[in-house]
């Protein structure tokens, strides 16, 4: 049965010259499972809030939306609020009340449901979702995943049978992604809801969805299974490059048979495709300066006094002109370690020094001036003004010697900027204080895979202007091809340390994908590079 | 089997505004006493010995209230002494007493009533009075310390990209202020997320319903029809005026008459209500944990 159906939908914003949305075609049969995807600025948000009535933009509207036959300006109210869910990307900024059972029965209480359905119905929610060990909670004490998922319960309270989910991910970490969408696979099987999800992190959702619907400059390009999608756009590396690492291997080598979308399917296919006698390439030896740009000795920190310990016995050191990448689970105390490195907290015991100086003896703030200079993970918060252009002049940056171009930029708020163009313009207002260590918290948090590639060009060259970059992430694909060293955080201290090769090679599940599909066929193979060019050399077996 | 603060937010409200209300609308000095010595052993019963330092922010309190008024009102008959040409009388330091007595009993009470009323069962109160005006104050009460972590945020953010360059109080507030600007646009912003993810759960599409996890039970019933009764008697005897008392110009006591007598035990037992209840939840609690 179709439960929805757009035809030669088009839409144009107010006093913009081209349609965001043109003729856009394509229908939702019951218990679809399908993926939005497509570049930043692509169109596919519009699209999606024009699925719901509530949400729909102001502009021209041409072409319509169908839900279950009938277009949804006919649709009565109460049937166009519960039947359609719509969750959005920020998990925080979603949530109206402050207590969990509340968030949870605001949507019924507003259809002017009865106390005692309501209080059913959260029961069976809480109890499904196993939301029931923090149902007394204040929302503020939720973790970003915790609070996603509250998001999504509370739609789901009010029975909806279509799901429309706006990257839904981007702001939670990985493991907290991946629960999340394997929440989702689970509603569509158990209660065949219709879910429409626009993603940029595809590794997980590309195996499980049915449908594969790509977005280019406003226009619907692609709606098929997504091993068809993948086999049709070899040769686009801008869509292929936020896919699962098997598909984008199989785009590089394969040529026919059936394209590999899991880690599982990618390693039958090497093993099938190709021989290992070669298992490995060889390895460019790392050798690091020997000034130290940042030493932590055995630093304790706690935030409270008879709190634990968030750093406990934290010693390392980053060398100059390193990429170095810290790597670790939620609360493992990463961004603790950052903060203390930038002298925003302080540790009561150990020292910690910047170019073998105590953050202590840089008086007066020097430490900020010419010297070091943190990101934070939450980049709004590094913007003060209304422009662009007023940010920049503020801090004295000069745009013409960044490594990036961004005068096209300049006369925009900075809230209205895409993630990744943000994050850009962030690390300029920072590079203007001029830093030889740079800190970064997360830097490709809820970007998508070309703004991630972007970053990763421009801290290279910072690199090879002289600067030390250390970075926070969950993102080990990141890690892998970026950093010099890698670095894992666990419990307040460095569990194991090494360059990418030796330390994802070394893990056997905290391992970038590649790793993991390659593991004892190839030896040291952790980037994508690496599998393509092992397979090249070992040459395609006969059959 | 559930102990005083467990009951109905509603009743535990009313009972709290009688108690107050009480000794805030009467001058009658052993209605004060009874009303400070209750507010206190309340306090201690649920609180037991911790809490020092309020204990002795309240008794400094009463120390300067009591204080106070003779040194600024001198009417009264009965002059003490005499201090820098005024007279320092008996009656206005017996009436600094009696207001320092309600005061601090007033203050307790609230103590015990803020530790008892959390958020939640303020908001289920303001529901019943009106739906709306409880979504408000729900919303504020997530919102403000949002806004407040935020700040902090936006502060280490710039503090660690050097926004203030030097170490002088003038830099601060002007770093301040941009913060706080800032704060404004992001409020906004946010604000409109909120909206849409309000309109897209329906918001005011419909008459709201108000859920609530609070019901009426049996004893709730009981303890809001005791607890106005009480407040009844106590109320009219105080309204009639057979508890008068009157401090100038000479203190005169009129003899309470039996209805004064009722008002004044009805009182006693208004304030003992929730300590009998609470001794009788706790033996109980004895007595079944025994069969365990």
């Amino acid at each position: 049965m179709e439960i929805l159906a757009v035809r030669n939908l088009t839409f144009t914003y107010p006093k913009c010259s081209s349609p965001t949305v043109r003729n856009v075609s394509f229908s939702l049969k019951r218990g679809e499972f399908v993926v939005l995807c497509g570049a930043t600025g692509s169109g596919k948000s519009t699209l999606l809030r024009m699925l719901k009535r509530e949400l729909t933009p102001v502009g021209d509207i041409s072409g319509n939306v169908l839900f279950c036959g009938v277009p949804i300006a006919e649709i009565d109210n109460v049937a166009s609020i519960s039947k359609i869910g719509f969750v959005m990307q920020n998990p925080e900024q979603q949530i109206v009340t402050d207590k969990v059972w509340h968030e949870l029965s605001f949507g019924l209480e507003n259809l002017g449901t009865p106390t005692d359905e309501i209080s059913r119905r959260i029961a069976e929610m809480a109890s499904y979702f196993g939301i029931c060990e923090w149902y007394d909670k204040d929302v503020s004490e939720l973790s970003g995943g915790q609070k996603q998922l509250l998001n999504l319960a509370s739609i789901l309270v009010m029975q909806p049978q279509l799901l429309i989910l706006d990257e839904p991910t981007a702001q939670l970490d990985p493991i907290a992604a991946t629960d999340f969408i394997s929440t989702l696979k689970r509603l569509c099987q158990e209660f065949s809801i219709t879910i429409i999800i626009a993603e940029h992190r595809l590794e997980d959702v590309v195996p499980i969805c049915d449908r594969l619907l790509i977005m280019e400059k406003g226009a619907l390009i692609a709606s098929e299974p997504p091993e068809d999608v993948i086999r049709r756009f070899k040769d686009r590396g801008d869509i292929l490059c936020g896919m699962p690492v098997a598909a984008r291997l199989y785009a590089e080598i394969g040529d026919s048979g059936k394209c590999p979308l899991t880690v599982r399917d990618g390693r039958a296919f090497i093993e099938n495709n190709y021989g290992n006698s070669t298992r490995e390439l060889p390895l460019n030896e790392y050798r690091h300066s020997e000034e130290i740009a940042l030493e932590y000795k055995n630093v304790f920190f706690r935030y409270e006094r008879n709190g634990r310990d968030i750093l406990s016995g934290l010693s390392m050191k980053v060398y100059r002109g390193e990429l170095f990448c810290i790597l670790g689970g939620n609360g493992s105390g990463k961004t603790t370690a950052l903060s203390a490195a930038a002298g925003l907290l302080k540790a009561y015991s150990g020292s910690i020094k910047v170019f073998e100086k105590k953050i202590s003896e840089y008086k007066n703030r020097s430490l900020y001036r010419e010297c070091l200079a943190m990101l934070p993970q939450d980049v709004q918060t590094v913007f003060l003004k209304n422009t662009v252009r007023a940010e920049l002049d503020e801090c004295g940056a000069d745009i013409s010697e960044l490594p990036y171009d961004i005068t096209q930029l300049l006369d925009k708020h900075p809230y209205d900027l895409s993630g990744g163009e943000q994050q850009l313009v962030a690390l300029a207002k920072v590079l203007a204080a001029k830093p030889k260590l740079l800190l970064l918290d997360e830097p490709t948090k809820g970007l998508d895979a070309a703004a991630k590639l972007n970053i990763l060009n421009v801290l290279r060259i910072l690199r090879k202007n002289g600067i030390t970059v250390v970075t926070v992430t969950h993102d080990v694909e990141f890690a892998a091809a970026f950093s010099d060293r890698c670095a894992m955080f666990f419990n307040g201290m460095i569990v194991g340390i090494g360059t990418p090769n030796e330390f994802f090679s070394g893990n056997s599940f905290y391992t970038t994908a590649v790793s993991r599909m390659t593991r004892s066929y190839y030896n040291n193979a952790i980037t994508i590079k690496d599998v393509v060019n092992l397979c090249r050399l070992n040459g395609r077996k006969e059959k | 089997m559930r102990s005083f603060s467990e009951y109905n937010p509603i009743v535990v409200t009313v009972w709290f505004f009688s108690v107050t209300g009480i000794a805030m609308f009467s001058s009658y000095p052993l209605l004060m006493l009874i009303s400070l010595l209750g507010g206190v052993l309340f306090f201690t019963v649920r609180n037991g010995i911790s809490h020092g330092k309020e204990h002795i922010f309240f008794w400094v309190l009463f120390l300067i209230l009591t204080l106070a008024n003779p040194l600024v009102s001198h009417n009264g008959k009965t002059v003490l002494f005499v201090m820098n040409h005024n007279p320092v009388t008996l009656e206005a330091t017996l009436y600094g007493l009696n207001s320092a007595t309600m005061i601090v009993g007033v203050l307790y009470w609230f103590r015990s009533f803020t530790q008892i009323m959390t958020s939640e069962k303020l908001l289920y109160v303001t529901g019943a009075l009106s739906p709306k005006l409880s979504l408000i104050l729900s919303m504020a009460l997530r919102f403000v310390p949002l806004f407040s972590r935020q700040s902090v945020k936006i502060n280490n953010a710039q503090k660690a990209m050097g926004l203030y360059k030097d170490d002088n109080i003038i830099d601060d507030i002007k770093g301040k202020s941009r913060v706080f600007s800032i704060l404004v646009t992001w409020a906004l912003e946010n604000g409109i997320i909120t909206a849409d993810s309000m309109e897209a759960r329906g918001f005011g599409t419909h008459r709201r319903t108000h859920f609530c996890r609070f019901r009426f039970r049996g004893s709730d019933i009981a303890l809001i029809v005791v607890s106005i009764a009480l407040l009844v008697v106590t109320a009219f005897s105080v309204g009639i005026g057979s508890l008068d008392f009157s401090f100038y110009p000479s203190i005169s006591v009129k003899t309470p008459g039996k209805l004064g007598i009722a008002g004044i035990i009805s009182y006693i037992a208004l304030i003992m209500i929730p300590i009998i209840i609470e001794t009788e939840v706790s033996l109980r609690w004895k007595y079944l944990r025994s069969g365990i």
